[in-house]
This record gives C-alpha cells, sequence and structure tokens, in this order.
C-alpha cells in the first residue's frame, strides 16, 4: 500500500519537474523571426501568365538562447482569401454520367502552398502539426452537413477536393523549399500559378526546432488585378448594365467595321 | 502571345483563339449561320468555364450577325414586321434562358444540361437537314426541279388565328407559330449560347413558307436582337460575359466569315446544307460521347462565394 503510495508521490514531483524544465526551455528559446516579401503586392496585368514571390527572414536569437543541437525548420504557408465551395460526384444515372451527390465546404483557402525546411512529418508530430492547422491535410474545412452525413462520406468528398486543389495548382506542398543561407538567413520562392484567385493573402512563417514550434510571423500579401483588368473586372461587377452594354455596343461597331472593310463593291 | 483575360480569369494564347475565332467564323460564312453551336464547346474545351463561354459567345454572335443584317439590308431582303414578331417571342424566351441558366449553375447542372440539350438539338437538326438535302441532291441528279416554296400548298400552320400580313415575305399567317418560334430561339441562345439560326432558317422555310431569299436576313436580324438582350442579361445577372475573350473571337469570326462567304458562293445550296448537317451531327456526336463514356475524375468542385472578391 505504502509503495504505491511512494510511486505516486515519485511520478508526480517527476511531473512537475519536467514542466518545469519545458518552460524554462520556453523562456530560453528566445528566437524570434524577422520576415519580409519580395513585394507586398502581385499585380495581374493583361500578360500577367503566374508570378513568384520571394518570403525570406532570419532567425535573431538573444543571449538567453540554448544552444542545441537540433537545426531550425521554416515552415512557410501562403493561403488565399476564404470560399465556399462545393465537391459534386457524377454517377451513371440511366446511363449518362450525372453531377449527383455533393457536399458543400465553407471558408476553405482559396489558394495554399506551404513550403518547408524538410518533410512535415520529420519536422514535428502529427499533433502539433494539426493543432496548428499546418499543411493541407490539417486545413480546416467546415462542411455543410445533411442530415445522413456520415463522416466518411465527409472525408471522401474532401480527400477528392484536396486532390483537384493540388491538380489545378490551387493547394501546393513543396518539402525541402526553404533555404538557409547562412545559419540564420532562410528564403524560398513560391510560384503563384495563372490561375491564383484575387484578393488578400496570409503568408505565415513558422520556426520549428526538435519537433516544437517556437515562433511564428505573419505578413499581408495582395494579388491584385490592375490596369485594364482591374477596369474591366469592376466594371462587369459594379455597373453590369453599362458593361452589358458596352460590350454590345462594341460588338455592334466591330461587325459595322467588318462590314465596311470587306465590302466588295 | 499570352493574354489574361479579365472575366475567365486565367490567361489564354491569343492566336489560338483568333484562329478559333476565324475556323468558325470560315464556317458561318459558308453556311450562313452564326456558328455559336461551335464556337461554345471549343471554348469549353480550351479551360474556359461553360458560364463564361456561354456568355461571351452571345455577344460573339452580336457582331457577327450585324455584319450580316447590314448586307442583307442593303440587298433590301429583310422582312422587319416578321423580324419584330420573332423578336418579341426571342425576348421573352431570353430572359427565362438566362433565368435557367443560373438556376442550373447554382444547382449544378449547367454542363449536363448544355450537353444534353447539343447531343439531342445537334442530332435532330443534323440528321433532318442531311436527309433533305440527300433528297435534294438525288432530285437535282434525276432532273426534277428544286423547288422549296410550293405556293398554294398549306399545312396545319396556316389555319391557325392572329393571322397578320407580311409584305416582303408574301404570307398572311398566325403570328402564334412565329412568337413560338421566336420563344424557342431566344430560349436556346440563352442557355445554350447559340444564335439559332440553323434551327430558324429551316423552320421558317419548312413551317412558314418564308421565300429563302427573306429568310436569311429576317432571321440574322431577329438573332442580333436577341443575342444583344441576352448579352446584356448574362452581363447583369451573371457577370459572365468577357468583353476582352469576346473582342478576339470577333476578330477572328468577321475575317474567317469573308473567306467562307467566297468559298460557299462556288457550292451549290444542297451541297453547303449536306456538309453544315454533317457539322452538326458530330458536333452531336461528340457531346453523346462524352455524357456516355466514364469521365476521367468523377469528382468536380466548383466555387460558390468568395475567392477573389
Amino acid at each position: 500500500m505504502s509503495g504505491v503510495a511512494a510511486n505516486s508521490g515519485l511520478l508526480a514531483r517527476a511531473l512537475l519537474a519536467l514542466v518545469s524544465l519545458l518552460c524554462l526551455a520556453r523562456e530560453g528559446s528566445a528566437e524570434t523571426l524577422v520576415t519580409a516579401l519580395s513585394e507586398p503586392t502581385v499585380k495581374i496585368t493583361s500578360n500577367f501568365t503566374g508570378a513568384e514571390i520571394v518570403v525570406f527572414g532570419t532567425v535573431e536569437r538573444d543571449a538567453t538562447t540554448v544552444e542545441r543541437p537540433d537545426a531550425y525548420d521554416i515552415v512557410v504557408t501562403v493561403s488565399g482569401p476564404t470560399e465556399t465551395v462545393v465537391t459534386r460526384r457524377k454517377d451513371r444515372v440511366f446511363g449518362v454520367w450525372v453531377n449527383n451527390e455533393a457536399v458543400r465546404f465553407m471558408d476553405i483557402p482559396s489558394f495554399y502552398a506551404l513550403h518547408s525546411t524538410r518533410r512535415l512529418n520529420e519536422i514535428a508530430d502529427e499533433k502539433v502539426l494539426r493543432d496548428r492547422g499546418i499543411g493541407a491535410a490539417n486545413l480546416e474545412m467546415r462542411a455543410e452537413a445533411g442530415v445522413n452525413d456520415s463522416a466518411e462520406r465527409i472525408a471522401t468528398f474532401r480527400d477528392a477536393l484536396l486532390r483537384l486543389k493540388l491538380q489545378e495548382g490551387l493547394y501546393a506542398q513543396r518539402s525541402s523549399a526553404v533555404g538557409f543561407l547562412s545559419p540564420s538567413l532562410f528564403r524560398t520562392n513560391i510560384p503563384l500559378p495563372a490561375n491564383v484567385p484575387h484578393g488578400n493573402y496570409k503568408v505565415t512563417v513558422s520556426l520549428f526546432r526538435g519537433g516544437a514550434l517556437l515562433t511564428s510571423e505573419q505578413q499581408k500579401l495582395r494579388i491584385a488585378k490592375a490596369g485594364f483588368e482591374q477596369f474591366t473586372y469592376s466594371m462587369a461587377h459594379t455597373n453590369a448594365l453599362v458593361y452589358g452594354l458596352a460590350t454590345v455596343l462594341m460588338a455592334l461597331g466591330t461587325g459595322w467595321l467588318a462590314g465596311v472593310m470587306f465590302r466588295k463593291e | 502571345m499570352q493574354i489574361y483575360l479579365p472575366i475567365a480569369e486565367l490567361p489564354v494564347n491569343i492566336f489560338m483563339i483568333l484562329s478559333m475565332g476565324g475556323a468558325v467564323g470560315f464556317l458561318s460564312g459558308m453556311f450562313g449561320i452564326g456558328g455559336g453551336f461551335l464556337l461554345t464547346p471549343l471554348l469549353i474545351f480550351t479551360g474556359i468555364t461553360p458560364a463564361v463561354a456561354v456568355a461571351t459567345v452571345t455577344t460573339q454572335v452580336v457582331a457577327s450577325s450585324f455584319s450580316g443584317v447590314l448586307t442583307y439590308w442593303r440587298r433590301k431582303s429583310i422582312d422587319f414586321p416578321l423580324a419584330f414578331v420573332l423578336l418579341c417571342g426571342g425576348i421573352a424566351g431570353s430572359a427565362v434562358g438566362v433565368w435557367l441558366f443560373s438556376l442550373l449553375q447554382a444547382v449544378g447542372q449547367l454542363d449536363l444540361t448544355i450537353s444534353i440539350a447539343y447531343v439531342s438539338f445537334l442530332s435532330l437538326i443534323g440528321g433532318l437537314m442531311l436527309i433533305e438535302s440527300v433528297r435534294a441532291m438525288l432530285r437535282s441528279r434525276s432532273g426534277k426541279p428544286v423547288s422549296l416554296r410550293r405556293p398554294g400548298q398549306h399545312n396545319w400552320v396556316h389555319g391557325l388565328p392572329f393571322k397578320m400580313r407580311f409584305r416582303r415575305s408574301r404570307l398572311y399567317v398566325s403570328v402564334i407559330p412565329i412568337a413560338v418560334l421566336g420563344i424557342t430561339i431566344g430560349f436556346l441562345g440563352a442557355v445554350l449560347g447559340i444564335g439559332g439560326g440553323f434551327i430558324m432558317v429551316p423552320a421558317l422555310i419548312y413551317l412558314l413558307r418564308v421565300p429563302t431569299n427573306v429568310v436569311i436576313g429576317t432571321s440574322l436580324v431577329q438573332i442580333l436582337a436577341t443575342m444583344a438582350v441576352a448579352t446584356v442579361l448574362h452581363a447583369v445577372t451573371n457577370q459572365s460575359v468577357d468583353a476582352l475573350l469576346a473582342l478576339i473571337l470577333m476578330v477572328g469570326g468577321v475575317i474567317g466569315a469573308q473567306f467562307g462567304a467566297r468559298v460557299g458562293q462556288h457550292l451549290r445550296g444542297e451541297q453547303l446544307r449536306a456538309l453544315l448537317a454533317l457539322v452538326v451531327l458530330s458536333v452531336g456526336l461528340r457531346f453523346a460521347i462524352d455524357l456516355v463514356l466514364e469521365p476521367v475524375d468523377l469528382y468536380s468542385f466548383s466555387v460558390l462565394s468568395g475567392g477573389g472578391q
């Protein structure tokens, strides 16, 4: 009986020690991140066929930083404005392939690119990544579930959505894509495909060491149509009627011009 | 050379779009049709969403039909009262069509509806045209005169009430079948992005017995007006008209049409109709195959809201 009590007392003391040690380590690892983007705004103009942004930064250490053998790991994520999408599956109905079942996902990032120094599972545990929502598989995707929507069904549609997004280049995950130029200076080039959605983006840089997230920094990135593209787009959306009439006038003008130019007589 | 389309939101090769417009324009000049039924599928094939493709092709049809209307107007072969009645029906049909278009898009069955409608209409019209033109060819080979208009011969259409006189077409018929024809074509035009010339021309000739020389000009007036209304409605309801894409298509189209018209003049009427029937049938077949074959990916997704606002 007394043996058990002694044992549990020992366990409690050991746990206490571990917790205080962890706290010490937290205080000790006083790394901070200083990050920057090559450009805060990416402009979509008529000759836009995609772009590339460079994310770079340094790991700043102060005097209290504990020297440890583990190397630093950097994870950079670029996440686009959220959107609501519907994923549909085709089924054969009367011999014809028809969109049948569908699941709606709310507020998912329209674009998501993740660059890291190593493979994610080498950087941290699944649990750490999941808690922080790091990695395409860990993104929060709220499904608008119907009454008889089983978890497996939603998971199937969610996997399909992730796969389609990857195929379209709207989601991307690249390990060994962040490089250290010096022990503390890192950079990565993140390609933005031609079909990149426009809007406000978040660029998050996270610093890991020994499986633990030390700190993270966030930057704003804006992808916006500019010049003619911007003018046309905003006209089409804010002055739809004027835009429609102007398009018809343009068509009439072109048709008339063609008639004049090619008249034989 | 790549150019970024502001509404379609993707870059396309400008020369590819120009030549697509040119090729379809060539056929449309040769056969006297809008060519929307060929252009819409081609655009969808290049990765442009069906919504943008359909809406933008309606704009392109405005340009090509206006060019044609001017030509026929100069030749005084347009029956304006007839066009007006067709048009009243056409506008009503377009409004319903654009409404249905947004509804189907929301439900996720737009692509399917477009495919099924293409298959059924194209094979029906293509088949009828092929039969008719082959018969005409056989008749002309056996030395009998080819005549589409048989005056004095009336069908059930001529027994309907609300009759109206159309002087240029030398017709005295009920407005009901004309308005119904207009509604149908306006509706199809808005949902499928087609001018409907390939339905209108045979219907006017065979059903209403309008003289052939008046048919094309009159049908072009109706198509022009209906498509102009459909463009504005698409712009207002779906914001899916890409002006830049439309402009490139128009430029290619009007140039192609000039060459097509010249080639067309050297071919006989029934040969032209047989060729057109084959083109129409093959497009229909292409859609039918897609419907029946198992798709490479069963899943698809579409953005409902947000993302790039």
